[in-house]
């Protein structure tokens, strides 16, 4: 053996040691992170799929194969709440993300005076306590509330709106109270993303004749299209799970169930009725289920088709 | 193609006036260029006329038309910016063909238009690339191109070439002339590079503080610069000045070891002890001169071509030498600097030119 291979093999054998103790060193680093998101994220997750084949009232638990799965399939107000969920999606998140657009490409404009306090104030209820609003949502739409006593004044209506007991206007209720509390939210993430694009891209276009609503739908709207698309996937999963403004402002779902969402249902299923923890955990996988195929969906709508 | 006419035009900016009152004058097809160090305000009044942003007084004309209030797309201008600007998502043939969708020019024309500049241009085979997937010189052309299809009177340059490498610059350079030659259009063009400014200007027009210091052809200001701005701020290296205080029929320099320069008719103008500053430009000393000062080399730069010697007379300021012939020359060397007097420039104590 040569001295330069020697010295080389002997080089090889330090470079592994020192390699060794820095993986060791890494894995320290992020052992204490690890092991809280393991007993907090990932036990419950595994202990949940587990759940979701158990059948039994209360802590008394049983494996029950597929039952469950069953279950889900002949459960008429699993279908309602589906169907509930489903519409405020279809609905609130469009109209939301549309005018979280719409308010932040206006407040985006250099020349618009009081832009800071109308930033503040569309941005406000994002801060204020989900419970705390929806109490106040529900006084506001009471029979006697102050939404009908202006409507009334207004001449809009002629009688009082039975807002919180007729189902088509609890859920227009509940379709404004989460877009009055969530639009600011997204709005902030279409400035930030607004102020990163070339202000001369603007300027260029105002040169060329192009009109403010076409620079706003040819320009503006593609160069936010990742974080419309990142917007939209946070969107879906909040929707999914709807639950303080249900809880407080329709008591749980009133009237009739027509407000009743998959995540209150799963509440009702575990604290509620006589608790069913393993059927609630299938219910839950429901919404993993969705959650995942509808962000896929979302992707691949986005996804540049020429990349 | 029309012209422009400035009429004492100002801008300000809150309290702070950036723009005072330039009168300016330019025909058609006539390619200018405004130059200045950076925040003497040649972007600024690009800008205004482009109408993006207000003139506070004065009048803008472009052709015959008051333009004060009219809307940029009205202008008849179209502009290429130093950020190029660019459309990101949209494919080279996009970006040129976006804004003709909107002026009610049909789809087979547009096409025409787009693929008419891309021959120009020579952007053919890039058409239905993105602005990322192109070079910075790619951009720049299709920057222009977008510019080329709206056929505007008068095209608007800002700084088109700064964020370019050295050698593209060169070659931009000379396709912008060409392309000047083409399209036979008006062209302002800014600036901060006196190459560009020279070697692309039929017209100079240099700023500096929101005042236009000097108007004129490259070489007109180049050789007969009104004030010590403009005779510093063009040519490389730059002007040499020469502090002096007039001392009867010569100015005496205490910087060079009180060597004097001979004032000729200009004496009869001065008198004694007033302060002029010589401007002398670095290759206008020649041997067999009629004048020379005697310094010392203290920095020699050989470029092949060229030599430039930095020298001082017993540590006074710095004189830069050009000479075709100093290869041989190293640095301590002894030199008799020569000069043709009447290349010689005189500055008073203001900077103004004395003639």
């Amino acid at each position: 053996m040569t001295i330069a291979e020697n010295s080389s093999k002997g080089g090889l054998l330090a470079r592994s040691r020192i390699a060794r103790r820095e993986q060791i060193n890494g894995w320290m680093f992020i052992m204490p992170a690890l092991v809280l998101v393991g007993i907090f994220m990932i036990y419950p997750i595994l202990w949940s799929l587990w759940m979701s084949f158990q059948v039994g009232r209360g802590m008394n638990l049983s494996f029950g194969g597929l039952s469950n799965i069953i279950r889900l399939t002949q459960d008429p107000i699993l279908l309602r709440a589906l169907f509930n969920t489903g519409i405020f999606l279809v609905v609130q998140v469009p109209i939301m993300l549309t005018l979280a657009l719409i308010f932040a490409s206006a407040l985006n404009n250099p020349k618009l005076i009081g832009r800071g306090f109308f930033r503040t104030a569309i941005f406000l209820p994002c801060v204020t306590s989900l419970v705390a609003y929806s109490v106040l949502f529900k006084s506001m739409f009471a029979e006697d509330g102050v939404i009908n006593a202006f409507l009334m004044w207004a001449h809009i209506i002629a009688d009082p709106i039975p807002w919180l007991l007729d189902p088509f206007w609890a859920r227009i209720v509940i379709i404004s109270a989460i877009t009055w509390r969530w639009t600011g939210y997204n709005m902030i993430f279409y400035l930030a993303a607004l102020q990163n694009i070339d202000r001369s891209i603007y300027e260029a276009a105002r040169i060329d004749g192009v009109p403010a609503w076409a620079q706003f739908l040819y320009i503006t709207v593609p160069l936010l299209k990742p974080v419309i698309l990142f917007t939209s996937v946070i969107s879906t999963i909040g929707t999914l799970q709807l639950f303080d403004e249900i809880m407080n402002i329709t008591n749980g779902g009133n009237p009739a169930d027509s407000t009743l969402t998959l995540s209150v249902y799963i509440y009702n299923l575990t604290f509620r009725f006589m608790p069913s923890f393993g059927y609630a955990a299938t219910v839950s996988y429901v919404i993993v289920i969705i959650v995942a195929i509808l962000s896929y969906v979302q992707f691949l709508v986005a996804r540049d088709r020429r990349a | 193609m029309s012209g422009l006419q400035l009429k004492a035009v100002r801008k300000s900016f809150g309290s702070v006036e950036v723009i005072k009152g330039v009168d300016l004058d330019i025909k058609p097809r006539e390619f200018v260029v405004f130059v200045g160090p950076s925040g003497c305000g040649k972007s600024t009044l690009l800008r205004m006329i482009a109408g993006l942003e207000q003139i506070t007084a004065g009048e803008l004309y472009i052709g015959d038309e008051l333009m004060n209030d009219v809307d940029p797309s009205k202008r008849g201008i179209a502009m290429v910016f130093q950020s190029y600007a660019l459309y990101p998502h949209m494919t080279v043939r996009e970006n040129m063909g976006f804004a003709l969708r909107f002026a009610g020019v049909s789809k087979p024309e547009i096409e025409k238009q787009v693929l008419e500049a891309a021959r120009i241009l020579e952007l053919e085979p890039l058409l239905e690339r993105r602005p990322k997937e192109l070079s910075g010189g790619q951009r720049q052309r299709v920057a222009i191109g977008r510019a080329i299809v709206r056929h505007p009177e008068v095209f608007l340059f800002d700084e088109p070439l700064s964020n370019l490498d050295a050698e593209l610059r060169v070659h931009m350079r000379i396709e912008l002339a060409r392309l000047h030659k083409e399209l036979r259009a008006t062209i302002i063009y800014v600036t901060h590079d006196q190459v560009e400014a020279m070697t692309l200007a039929d017209k100079i027009v240099v700023l500096r503080d929101g005042i236009v210091e000097q108007v004129g052809t490259p070489l007109e200001l180049y050789d007969d610069p009104d004030n010590r701005f403009v005779a510093g701020f063009l040519g490389s290296p730059k002007m040499n000045f020469l502090e002096g205080v007039v001392d009867g029929e010569n100015l005496k320099l205490p910087t060079f070891g009180a060597q004097t320069i001979a004032l000729g008719d200009l004496a009869k103008k001065l008198k004694n002890g007033d302060k002029v500053t010589a401007g002398i430009r670095p290759e206008h000393f020649k041997r067999g001169g009629s004048a020379a000062i005697n310094v010392t080399t203290e920095l020699v730069e050989h470029l092949g071509g060229e030599t430039y010697a930095y020298a001082r007379h017993d540590g006074g300021d710095v004189l830069t030498v050009a000479m075709d012939d100093g290869r041989e020359l190293v640095a301590g060397d002894q030199v008799r600097a020569e000069y043709d007097l009447k290349r010689v420039l005189f500055f008073d104590e203001a900077g103004q030119r004395l003639r």
